[in-house]
């Protein structure tokens, strides 16, 4: 009702005012009540006392009064804020630890919250995302006859029977349904592009999308124009779209970039606009910095894109239903077709038994992209600060209702005099959820710090730019407005039942500050012992993680690689998009090994198709000369230049190695250990071959054995390989140096610019960069959990101390007492201690339990170590006893020290 | 006193205000004196429920206020029925009126 809205609001907005007019009205009643009996002849002064007779408390009526306008809960809440913030005000040192407390709890949470929700929750920054859908194939076999191609925008498995790659003529028959999709795009990347003509050659991650791109996703320029589809026809000028963030960072956000030309792979292209800075991602994660048109890709010289053939399965398609289709309508409108092509093409890619499949799913689900490598890590992290969280409320809960205990007179004063129970919990609880906003507020501040730290440490250990956007929305502004009610309410309630449930004769005979409590341990400590039995169960839980995490970060780290991978500088190039052709590269390649083979500190220089342990790996499957079973198998393949094995520190263990003179078309390979224990065990292998079983398949001739290396990550087994000479493609060249590599670095960069300055270096980094990549979620893991595991521990002995500390201090006279009655100091001592460790030991054992349920959660990081590796268990309990004791040792020292006669006087 | 007095039934406080102020706008101190005078000083109404009573009234939208001079130029509070408020008196009139008739007829009758 709107009176009655009005009526509150002012009752909160305009209170002085009515308040004196509620002063007035009631004192017009009474002075014309005083009148009336004046008139039937008494005198003033008789004629006032009947009217306060009459009248009743005349406070109590105006506050009848206030309630009947209904606003007792605005005012006393706001009441009890005030009271709140003087009573805290009152105790500076207890809520500046509270507050920060609750400051690293809250705002951990927020921090990898908005982490979370920049990688799993925010939804795709176009138009109307949720009518975005991917076309997604699945079958019970993975498809043959096909070539296909993926940029990590959707969810894979290791079968490979799911996949969002589809080929150009699917596209085209999903955007002729305009009676499902009211559009459609196709795009492919973003692969990495050389950019020059402006400035030095550079590196850009350049995305190919179909003209129809920007229109279905809705993304307006913010300069010139986006793509058409009329620059998608044949013979259509080359043009080029850039991303707002890239055209402010290189271009300087100059209006002058358009028109411009730039090149691209050597192919000239001209800036026609900027796509509108909103538009920071599709997928998750992905940095794109420019768009070009798919019927480009044969300018810009890439192999995977013959472009309409339909076994190239290169394109992820994104469809924008009609209002009111939907995704089961699409589906059964597109599976005829799909099944009619894949089953019964001019190549067919599975037979009708694997039912292959066409889904339509909504956009942000199939959309991936970082959320496969870092979703879950994230959400272990939620799970540990949501530990965190838990051990911070245990821990202020604790001193809670340590101070609940000093403040049982002050309630049992404001119980003696009429308030309601009711009335002093919601005090408390207005208290504590005040303190936790506080917090909340603090832990705000800190949160970006966290997060930009944390986005530093992905993009750092990220293959490709990474891209997230951090900034902090609603829903991460309502996560931490909604953590810090629980936080209140959680570790605010229990002190506040407590606290309320004071007994009132006890206190107000004034025995209760040291005596109520002072026999036995009274209420408070067994409340507040199972909150330090929380706190250490929870600070196990983490710690027991981040020990099996450093366990396997060791485990990983001792694994001999089978080369050196100290001062290793690896970078990549790819002259063949700079325009060189067969011979020129081989000619480079010598050249530049030559030139940086001669810069002090090096030691040695060669290249390779691949970078070893760097997450790639290329493998064929081939038959063998002289293997019982005639099956082709699989082999891992690299490429490699001169002096590789050398360069790298291989040893050879049989034969020789690959010299200058073998090239490809000498045909000699050299292969490892392995290749020949396992298929060719029993025989010598040089001088036999092996090669893929087409007939026009180059077969190679073993000339000599190497010892084994890990190939694409540590964690793989030591697997068959083979190495053969290297042809024109791009290479991974590896630069050994006797110096500290960084150094280097820039010596090699003016190498290859004095050389060519059109050549991008790119991903230029030693081989411990690499390998760190590798292990980036085991790192991150246990870097983040032994912080936590840190906090908590920290937390739960600041909560041990606190509480031994208080029943200390509260049964200071039954120890006077004792100790007069001869009681050794050492007898006292380790009394303390003994219930220290009793606490420590219950949470030890409830943390095991809990632990031993959890931390499977982590067994697909861990490495050589089991989640219930006993070792890691044990040391953990033994380190969590050890604080512990330290913990009790200072409350334990004050207790054997308290002198009987100051105890005993203080009563 | 020697007038003989009853308690009011509850929930006739709101309809005896309601009535009163049909008259027309009455400040606080008339309706308790008019309630008084016109029921020959059998009711009578306690200030403490008065008060509560009317900002009760004033927060449902029955009955609205505002300042004004009194009889002998003091500054008063005056309420006045609304238009819902005398919807709601005839609703109340007449429930009072059927079940005081129900009653008085089942007390004659046994």
């Amino acid at each position: 009702m709107l009176s009655d809205l009005y009526i509150r609001l002012r009752s909160i907005f305009r209170r002085a005012k009515v308040e004196e007019e509620l002063d007035d009205e009631l004192r017009f009643h009474q002075e014309q009540q005083a009148d009336k009996y004046i008139q039937a002849g008494l005198s003033r002064e008789e004629a006032l006392r009947r009217v306060r007779l009459d009248f009743g408390g005349h406070e109590q009526v105006k506050e009848d009064c206030r309630d009947a306008r209904g606003i007792s809960f605005l005012e006393s809440l706001a009441h009890d804020l005030r009271y709140g913030l003087r009573m805290l005000a009152k105790s500076p040192a207890f809520t500046a630890v509270i507050v920060l407390t609750l400051a690293l709890g809250i705002g951990a949470n927020s921090a990898i919250f908005t982490l979370v929700d920049a990688v799993m929750l925010r939804s795709i920054p176009v138009r109307a995302p949720q009518q975005l859908v991917v076309a997604q194939w699945s079958a019970r076999k993975s498809p043959k006859a096909l070539g296909m191609s993926s940029f990590g925008d959707c969810a894979h498995n290791h079968e490979g029977t799911i996949g969002c790659s589809l080929p150009y003529p699917l596209f085209q028959e999903i955007q002729s349904q305009k009676k499902v999709f009211a559009d459609a795009m196709a795009f492919a990347g973003p692969s990495q592009m050389d950019l020059s003509g402006n400035a030095t050659a550079t590196i850009a991650q350049g995305e190919l999308v179909s003209g129809s791109y920007f229109q279905t996703l809705g993304v307006s320029p913010a300069l010139g124009r986006t793509l058409t589809p009329d620059d998608e026809k044949p013979g259509a000028p080359a043009v080029v779209v850039l991303d707002y963030g890239y055209w402010q960072r290189t271009f300087a956000g100059s209006p002058a970039a358009l028109g411009r030309t730039i090149r691209l792979n050597n192919a000239v292209f001209t800036i026609i606009g900027v796509a509108e800075p909103g538009f920071a991602r599709l997928t998750p994660g992905k940095s794109v910095d420019l768009w070009v048109s798919l019927s480009q890709a044969r300018s810009l010289g890439k192999q995977w894109t013959r472009r309409s053939s339909p076994d190239n399965w290169w394109l992820v398609v994104v469809g924008r239903l009609q209002s009111g289709v939907s995704r089961a309508q699409a589906q059964a409108a597109l599976q005829p077709i799909f099944a009619n092509e894949v089953l019964h093409g001019a190549k067919p890619h599975w037979g009708e038994a694997d039912d292959p499949r066409l889904l339509f799913l909504p956009a942000q689900q199939a959309l991936t992209g970082i959320r496969n490598l870092y979703g879950e890590p994230l959400l272990l992290l939620m799970a540990a600060v949501g530990l965190i969280l838990l051990i911070a409320c245990a821990n202020v809960a604790g001193l809670m209702l340590a101070r609940a205990a000093s403040r049982e007179r002050e309630m049992a004063v404001r119980l003696a005099i009429g308030a309601a129970r009711r009335r002093l919990i919601r005090q408390l609880l207005t208290e504590s959820i005040l303190l936790s906003f506080i917090g909340a507020a603090l832990g705000a501040l800190l949160a970006p710090l966290a997060v930009s730290a944390l986005a530093a440490f992905f993009s750092k250990n990220s293959w490709l730019p990474l891209q997230l956007d951090l900034h902090i929305d609603l829903l991460v502004l309502l996560f931490t407005i909604g953590a810090a009610l629980l936080t209140g309410i959680g570790f605010g309630l229990a002190p506040a039942l407590r606290g309320s449930r004071t007994s009132l004769t006890i206190h107000l005979k004034g025995a209760g500050t040291t005596s109520a409590a002072g026999h036995g341990r009274g209420r408070t400590p067994g409340l507040g012992g199972a909150l330090v039995v929380l706190q250490v169960a929870l600070s196990m839980v983490m710690l027991t993680g981040a020990g099996l995490l450093v366990r396997t970060l060791d485990n990983l780290r001792s694994i001999h690689a089978g080369f050196d991978t100290r001062n290793l500088i690896l970078f990549e190039m790819s002259p063949q998009l700079a325009g060189y052709k067969d011979q020129q590269v081989t000619i480079l390649y010598a050249n530049l090994q030559k030139r940086m083979a001669s810069l002090p500190g090096v030691t040695g220089v060669s290249y390779a198709s691949d970078a070893l342990l760097d997450g790639g790996l290329s493998s064929d499957s081939v038959k063998i000369e002289g293997r019982a079973d005639k099956n082709a198998v699989n082999v891992q393949m690299l490429s490699v230049g001169p002096d590789y094995f050398a360069t790298m520190k291989i040893p050879l263990l049989d034969g020789r190695l690959l010299s200058n003179s073998d090239t490809t078309r000498t045909k000699h390979a050299v292969v490892n250990r392995i290749f020949v224990q396992k298929y060719l065990a029993g025989r010598n292998p040089l001088g036999l071959h092996f090669g893929g079983d087409r007939p026009d398949d180059p077969q190679w001739e073993i000339v000599g054995v190497v010892g084994d290396t890990k190939y694409e990550t540590l964690r793989s087994e030591d697997a068959p390989t083979a190495y053969m000479p290297l042809a024109s493609d791009g290479a991974t060249f590896a630069v050994r140096t006797a110096l500290a590599p960084a150094s280097l670095m820039p010596a090699i960069r003016n190498v290859v610019n004095s050389v060519d300055a059109n050549l991008p270096v790119v991903r230029m980094r030693t081989q411990s960069d690499s390998i760190n990549r590798l292990l980036f979620s085991e790192r991150l893991m246990a870097r983040l959990l032994g912080l936590f595991a840190a906090v908590g521990l920290l937390l739960a002995s600041i909560g041990l101390y606190g509480l031994l500390a208080y029943e200390v201090e509260r049964r200071t006279r039954e120890i006077g007492i004792r100790t007069a009655l001869g009681a050794q100091r050492g007898t006292i001592w380790s009394m303390v201690v003994r219930r220290g460790i009793l606490l420590v030991t219950f949470g030890a054992a409830a943390g095991c339990a809990a632990a031993f349920g959890v931390t499977r959660l982590l067994a697909s990081l861990l490495y050589a170590v089991r989640p219930t590796d006993p070792v890691t268990f044990a040391l953990t309990a033994g380190l969590l006893l050890i604080v512990g004791i330290l913990a009790c040792s200072l409350p334990a020292r004050r207790a054997s020290r308290v002198d009987p006669m100051t105890a005993l006087r203080c009563e | 006193m020697p007038t003989e007095r009853i308690e009011l039934p509850q929930g006739t406080l709101d309809l005896l205000i309601l009535r009163t102020l049909a008259l027309g706008p009455q400040h606080g101190w008339a309706i308790s004196e008019r309630v008084q005078q016109i029921s020959d000083d059998v009711l009578r109404i306690q200030q403490g429920s008065l008060y509560p009573a009317l900002h009760r009234l004033e927060r449902r939208g029955w009955i609205k206020a505002k300042w004004g001079a009194s009889e002998n130029n003091r500054r008063a509070k005056y309420y006045e029925l609304t238009r819902t408020g005398q919807k709601q008196l005839a609703t109340e009139q007449d429930a009072w009126e059927k079940l005081t008739a129900a009653v008085a007829q089942v007390l004659r009758a046994v």
